[in-house]
């Protein structure tokens, strides 16, 4: 599955305003349905169970009910409700009491903290296994497929389903893993602060225990993404040759991920095993010249300016080379003077356009020439030339300054006429008399 | 040679001087350069070249020295090559580095510090008060944000040139890889005689200076200014784009 546009998704995701607000009674309460659900094989849980596990979470985690047990259940689970961690399952509104489940994203909150999802060579093994088989069952059945049905159901859905979930969860393992890493380095450090000496064996040993299992799990990991990549590039070509474009997107995706699977293992290991030989330089270094730490007291004593004279370190320091160059002969440069010429430009006279008063005369000579009505007017006075935008707003002008300039008058009916092209105005006549300029 | 694959490896000096990484391994030695395990390259072939390279370098008034703790430099013993003195700002931050190194959280890190962990630190170990005062060390009276500053920036150069000098390994602007060579800072206060007598010792080496005053007394800011023999000039004040010149000038033949 190709990883969707981030951009988008957060924009979305901000404007919905999401967010999570979970108190650690919340997720004890959520802890204890979802193993109360696990074993006891249910699938929902009506209120009065709900209350009794909540009373159970409050006796054992010793919290207080200021308003009663009952009361602050009801307001967990309206929290967690609102939170889309717990859902009402049995749509009886207020009819009866209501029946609730674990929504996903509560399942998968709690199994981040109940399950100790580290990839191991055992779970590695079984993932992988399985992996591999249901791969060979794509790719045998991407030789045979005869039909897009075919394709859909043995290639497509397995591609986009069954390999997503098992190398997704090779992928959570690899996640787990990295976590555990982290809990040992904060293991080591913890044990030589604590035990300096003393802990340089027990260093070394979990330090070597987890070289080993990368080492390891690193090696099985290239051996099997090499074979699942063999499978899946015969199904892309296989998909390529009989034009599957959706199975060949779905082979992609696939590769993609199963890339990332394989990249995981020696990312790790090179980090792993850089960290590895520092903290062994560290121990061998500093842990064993230093047993009873005096250099650390001395140095600190140094700094805070109570150890005595202060000193500086002897370093070579030679000379650079240096680089003769040739003299590079600059020209000189002009002397400065000022302008004698007149910086300003003389101007040139140009006579000003009136268009007011040159449409006022064409109505005057359109009048004169035996024009009586506003279209003919208009006909004779636009320019026939023009667009119709140019002459429909000088149409307007026209009109607006033959009734200032000439008498006017108009029927009651007001019929239009067409005053050139596309244009038609109000037949106003005009009468014979002196027309103001 | 050390052993017999290093006789097998390098036969005499020329083999040395013929190889690849000899010119860039040599130019980093005489620029104050300390060299580690973590120097792959060179420091195999340090460890190769020992018994050629360091009759040679002796002509050149220089000690190659390699230490118990996994690496080497070349101290000089006279002014032929040229040589400076860490200055104030340098061996503050590069004593905190090295108590850094010393601190068993940095396993946790796997060696990895940060500019404003060394600075935390550095105020922690000196006091706020104290490291403004070293850093500042001409202002009788200071202005508490621009002292700040001063002391961010005196840090920042001071670290900048001791990860040039092979002391860290810059890995990004604010992050940095402690080396082996962080426990030179530390020398003096080693060994279990009293820490007066080794400073004397390390003295009459050549291996570090003593300063007769503490650097908070007028000893300016402290670039370079604690040596006891005349140093050339050039050399001896560590400016920030003194790398980028000498490179510059590494181009003629």
């Amino acid at each position: 599955m190709s990883a969707p546009d981030p951009r988008p998704l957060v924009t979305s995701l901000y404007r919905r305003g999401v967010a999570l607000e979970l108190h650690t009674i919340d997720l004890c309460f959520l802890a204890a349905l979802a193993v109360h659900a696990e074993r006891g094989g249910v699938a929902s849980f009506q209120e009065d169970q709900l209350f009794d596990i909540f009373e159970q979470v409050l006796a054992l985690t010793k919290e207080t009910a200021p308003g009663g047990a009952k009361k602050r259940a009801s307001s967990v689970v309206r929290r967690l409700r609102e939170q889309k961690l717990l859902v009402r399952v049995d749509g009886a509104g207020v009819m009866r009491s209501g029946e609730y489940a674990l929504t996903r994203l509560a399942t998968g909150i709690v199994s981040f903290y109940l399950e100790d999802e580290a990839l191991t060579r055992e779970s590695l093994d079984v993932l992988a296994g399985t992996l591999t088989a249901c791969l060979e069952g794509v790719a045998a059945a991407a030789r045979t497929a005869d039909s897009d049905e075919v394709w859909r159901t043995q290639v497509i859905g397995p591609l986009r389903l069954t390999i997503f979930e098992l190398a997704g969860g090779i992928e959570r393992r690899q996640r787990g893993l990295d976590l555990q890493q982290e809990a040992f380095q904060r293991e080591i450090a913890a044990l030589l602060a604590t035990d300096w000496f003393g802990a340089v064996e027990r260093c070394t040993k979990l330090l070597d225990t987890t070289s080993a299992m990368l080492h390891e799990l690193n090696e099985m990991l290239l051996r099997h993404t090499h074979r699942f990549g063999e499978l899946l590039v015969e199904v892309l070509e296989r998909a390529a040759d009989v034009d599957q474009p959706e199975a060949e997107r779905a082979a992609r995706d696939a590769i993609e991920q199963l890339e990332r699977v394989g990249a995981w293992g020696a990312a790790r290991q090179r980090a792993w095993s850089d960290y590895h030989e520092w903290v062994h330089r560290y121990l061998r270094d500093v842990v064993r010249l230093d047993p009873s730490r005096t250099i650390v007291h001395r140095l600190r004593e140094q700094l805070a300016g109570r150890g005595g004279k202060h000193y500086a370190l002897t370093i070579a320091s030679a000379p650079a080379f240096r680089l003769l160059r040739a003299p590079v002969e600059v020209a000189p440069q002009p002397p400065v003077r000022s302008p004698k010429k007149e910086r300003e430009q003389k101007l040139d006279v140009v006579a000003s356009s009136d268009p007011d008063a040159e449409l006022r005369a064409s109505i005057s000579g359109a009048i004169a020439a035996g024009a009586r009505s506003l279209a003919a007017v208009t006909a004779r006075v636009c320019p026939p030339d023009a667009d119709v935008d140019t002459r429909f707003k000088a149409a307007g002008r026209v009109a607006q300054l033959v009734s200032a300039m000439a008498s006017v008058s108009a029927t009651l009916e007001r019929p239009w006429g067409a005053a050139g092209e596309g244009i038609l105005v109000e037949e106003w006549s005009i009468r014979d008399e002196e027309i103001s300029s | 040679m050390n052993d017999a694959n290093a006789d097998a490896r390098f036969a005499t000096l020329e083999d040395v001087i013929r190889d690849d990484a000899f010119p860039e391994l040599d130019m980093a030695l005489r620029r104050g350069r300390h060299v580690d395990r973590d120097d792959v390259v060179w420091y195999a072939l340090l460890v190769d070249a020992q018994d050629h390279l360091e009759p040679l370098y002796r002509r050149y008034g220089c000690e190659l020295v390699h230490k118990s703790d996994g690496y080497f430099y070349l101290l000089p013993t006279d002014d032929r090559l040229g040589r400076r003195h860490l200055s104030p700002p340098e061996m503050l931050v590069g004593q905190a580095m090295a108590l850094l190194y010393l601190d068993p959280a940095a396993v946790e890190t796997g060696g990895v510090v940060t500019r404003e962990h060394v600075l935390g630190h550095l105020a922690g170990v000196v006091g706020s008060d104290a490291l403004v005062q070293m850093m500042n060390p001409k202002r009788r009276r200071h202005d508490e944000r621009a002292a700040a500053e001063t002391v961010r920036q005196a840090v920042a150069g001071a670290l900048r040139r001791l990860a040039g000098l092979g002391f860290v390994e810059g890995i990004d602007d604010s992050r940095y890889r402690l080396r082996p060579s962080l426990l030179r800072f530390a020398e003096p206060l080693r060994g279990s005689g009293s820490p007066a007598a080794r400073l004397a010792e390390l003295a009459r080496a050549g291996e570090i200076v003593v300063e007769e005053e503490g650097p908070g007394s007028d000893h300016g800011s402290g670039e370079g200014e604690l040596t006891d023999e005349p140093v050339d000039d050039a050399s001896s004040v560590a400016e920030p784009d003194d790398d980028a010149k000498a490179g510059d000038d590494e181009m003629i033949p």
